[in-house]
């Protein structure tokens, strides 16, 4: 057994450097596979945690008129304390807003920064006791004269959730279309692997060699070709671990946790097995096709 | 513990003596410490019954073929090309199954072997090749030790039954040599020395002089006389007439895919 799987590795190790240009093809696209599938599992895992906490802090948001005075927006603000429905209030000047909005937003600060006035309205973020009470707290926010609009947050969510749905579809179809570009690139390399090695094969059959100790090798090999891609995907991820903290967080803005810990490992563990997978299976269809002839 | 284990047997005849099988038997470990001897007595090492091979083309290669070599002979397999020999050669080393008749090897019936047990059956037959089938990027060392690696021959013994054949064949000072920094002949030998490194029962050697001059041939032929002489079986199919002439040795002629004859000390072309 012993002398089996370092046969095996060996010549896994060597098939995989002899096998050079076509060993890079393959890890290169597994690679970009593992890429996007880490990446769209730190969008979605972030998306979804903003939801989340979005969902769990505000349910409606009434936009408040400039012309509002500081007595009027105190007065509707205790007005609203007082109302048995909502479980509370926080006022959002247009200047907090405005800063919001630059730090969630830095690429269009200075864009901002250029206007002449502040185009973002002040406004109040409400929490609801039921989100039933929305349509009866929504009616009197809009009787007010100093609220311009009312959104309601939970319609938002809606959309997030369509959104980040469409977005999940989307990502599982096209990682779909290039896990099966990136198994087909594998059989290839394998097979080319098989080719290579095919005087190697048929000396190995004529003197005994039983079938594991033919497409033992093979299979190490696609599965190395898994391996190195994951490493370097998780290695990728390392190097462009503190931008992407720092991109995610502009990006989250809202949320109070750490993106990068918080996907990081899972990253790895999606990575490792998916890539030594497809690795795996790969040069499985390959040495099954060819050396059942 | 039930009594039934311990108690004799009735003795009326029907006692199990646990007799040995009557073909020729090698204690594996004796012969990996590198003796050659054996016993040639019993069983064929190999037969055919009957054997016809119909190519799914429709061609037939051979026609209800019988033959039998008992442990230890020496056999040339002769005829014009296209006669069958190579195909007779691919059923016994299992390249190929008959449409019809039995092939048996070793008391197998080839037929018969589940996956698992081919690899077994070629370990205990060594074929050679007219174009050696070294592997060129490997040494001759390396070639001859892969028969074994591939086949889970722990490390270390890999080694000493390297240093054996390869002193079997004569090669033992160009050991670290690859096949291009060869002749002929030593690439044939160190082909040889692979079939050996396995301790076969019997070699098959398909035109293994085809490739070399007339001097080189007799070299070839001499080291599978020898190795004959240490009681491995030998079935070599050739078109070289002066060596088998020479020899006098069992002769097998086919033509057509039928044997036409099959003569002890017999001459490359029929003499009568």
């Amino acid at each position: 057994m012993a002398a089996f799987i370092g046969f095996s590795l060996q010549r896994a190790w060597q098939g995989y450097w002899r096998n050079g240009l076509m060993s890079l093809a393959a890890t290169a696209s597994m690679t970009l596979m593992l890429v996007l599938l880490s990446g769209l599992f730190i969008l979605l895992s972030g998306l979804d945690a903003t939801l989340n906490y979005v969902e769990s802090k505000v349910e409606v948001v009434a936009y408040l008129a400039d012309s509002a005075s500081l007595d009027e927006i105190n007065a509707l603000q205790a007005d609203l304390q007082a109302l048995p429905e909502i479980a509370g209030v926080s006022y959002v000047s247009k200047e907090q807003a405005l800063k919001d909005f630059q730090a969630r937003q830095p690429e269009v600060a200075d864009l901002v920064a250029a206007l002449d006035e502040n185009p973002l309205p002040a406004s109040f973020e409400i929490r609801l006791h039921d989100p039933a009470d929305y349509l009866d707290v929504a009616t009197y926010l809009r009787e007010q004269p100093i609220v311009d609009s009312v959104q309601d947050i939970k319609k938002t969510v809606g959309q997030m959730v369509a959104v980040i749905g469409l977005l999940r579809t989307v990502g599982v179809v096209v990682l779909l279309v290039v896990g099966l570009t990136v198994l087909f690139i594998i059989v290839n390399a394998i097979r080319l692997a098989l080719v290579a090695r095919a005087q190697e094969i048929e000396i190995m059959r004529l003197v005994g060699a039983s079938d594991a100790f033919i497409r033992w090798p093979f299979i190490f090999e696609g599965a190395l070709v898994g391996l190195f891609g994951a490493l370097i995907t998780i290695g990728l991820l390392w190097l462009a671990q503190d931008r992407l903290a720092g991109a995610l967080a502009d990006f989250f803005a809202v949320l109070p946790v750490q993106a990068s810990a918080m996907v990081g490992q899972n990253v790895a563990l999606i990575v490792l097995p998916t890539g030594i997978g497809i690795g795996v299976l790969g040069s499985y269809v390959s040495v099954r096709s060819y050396l059942s002839r | 513990m039930s009594s039934a284990d311990t108690e004799p047997a009735p003795a009326d005849g029907d006692d199990q003596v646990a007799e040995e099988p009557p073909r020729a038997r090698r204690s594996g470990p004796a012969r990996r410490r590198g003796s050659f001897t054996l016993t040639v007595e019993g069983a064929p090492t190999l037969a055919l019954r009957g054997v016809t091979m119909t190519y799914p083309n429709g061609k037939s290669a051979l026609r209800d073929v019988s033959l039998t070599v008992a442990p230890g002979d020496f056999v040339f397999l002769v005829g014009p090309s296209g006669a069958g020999k190579s195909t007779l050669i691919k059923l016994l080393i299992r390249e190929a199954l008959a449409t019809r008749g039995r092939v048996i090897l070793e008391g197998r019936d080839l037929a018969r072997l589940n996956r698992g047990e081919v690899p077994q059956i070629r370990r205990r037959i060594g074929i050679v090749f007219q174009d050696f089938k070294l592997l060129t990027e490997k040494t001759v060392r390396e070639n001859v030790a892969f028969a074994l690696e591939v086949t889970g021959t722990p490390r270390r013994q890999i080694d000493p039954a390297v240093d054996r054949v390869l002193r079997v064949v004569g090669l033992s000072g160009q050991a670290d040599q690859k096949p291009a920094e060869l002749s002929g002949g030593e690439q044939q030998r160190t082909a040889i020395a692979r079939a050996l490194v396995h301790d076969p029962h019997i070699i098959i050697a398909d035109e293994p002089t085809g490739n070399l001059d007339p001097l080189i041939s007799w070299e070839i032929i001499q080291l599978l006389l020898r190795i004959n002489d240490m009681g491995v079986t030998v079935l070599m199919a050739t078109h070289n007439a002066e060596v088998v002439t020479a020899l006098r040795k069992r002769v097998v002629g086919l033509e057509n895919g039928r044997v036409v004859r099959d003569e002890m000390g017999a001459a490359y072309h029929r003499e009568d």
